[in-house]
């Protein structure tokens, strides 16, 4: 998959996330399945068990269905998902 | 006068219609399992599908009951019957709200 500012604009509920670094001790090393995404949260499944994560607060490690692991931002992430389909960001790197 | 980006729009719904395909196989993958998640990723497959101004694919706007627009799947909660009467039709009967979705069998000019 070919990475490009569009990655925002992607469905995140069925890949795989991991949280890499965060302002909240607790959520680092968390990972699992994105089971439900609202406008700030995402929802992981972690061992059975739900955890909600404030985007705004967390950089994800999304593994896409074709493999490809893209890092993000949560901040960039923040909207709802039928809304950001039509977020654009600028190139960031 | 505003013009439209032809391009942008036609790469919006190229990445809105990815979108649809997957949440709504996701739902199919997880209604027995989980039926209030399920119902979720059709709802939010068919905002993004308003959002981006496109219809569902074909394969999947059967899935969605037309009038209370819930998850229905054969054999699970809706019924599938073929009508003779009148023009002969299918009739899927949604088991939540009760109300019918008639499509006719005969094409359109035959």
């Amino acid at each position: 998959m070919k990475v490009s500012p569009d990655v925002v604009r992607y469905e995140f509920i069925g890949t795989e996330a991991k949280i890499a670094r965060s302002s909240q001790s607790s959520y680092v090393g968390v990972c699992g399945k994105v089971v439900d995404e609202t406008k700030n949260t995402f929802t992981l499944l972690d061992k059975e068990k739900r955890r909600v994560i404030i985007k705004d607060s967390a950089v994800f490690h999304f593994k896409f269905p074709d493999g490809t692991i893209v890092e993000i931002d949560g901040g960039l992430l923040v909207g709802r998902p039928e809304d950001r389909l039509k977020k654009t960001i600028r190139r960031l790197w | 006068m505003k013009t439209r980006n032809r391009k942008a729009d036609a790469k919006t719904k190229n990445i809105a219609m990815r979108r649809i395909h997957t949440l709504l196989n996701l739902a199919k993958e997880t209604k027995n399992t989980d039926p209030t998640q399920a119902q979720r990723y059709a709802a939010i497959a068919r905002k993004v599908a308003m959002a981006a101004k496109i219809r569902l694919p074909k394969e999947h706007r059967l899935l969605i009951c037309k009038h209370c627009k819930n998850l229905i799947l054969p054999g699970q909660n809706c019924r599938v019957r073929i009508r003779q009467r009148r023009e002969p039709h299918v009739t899927i009967t949604c088991l939540n709200c009760g109300k019918q979705t008639r499509i006719p069998l005969k094409k359109k000019g035959s």
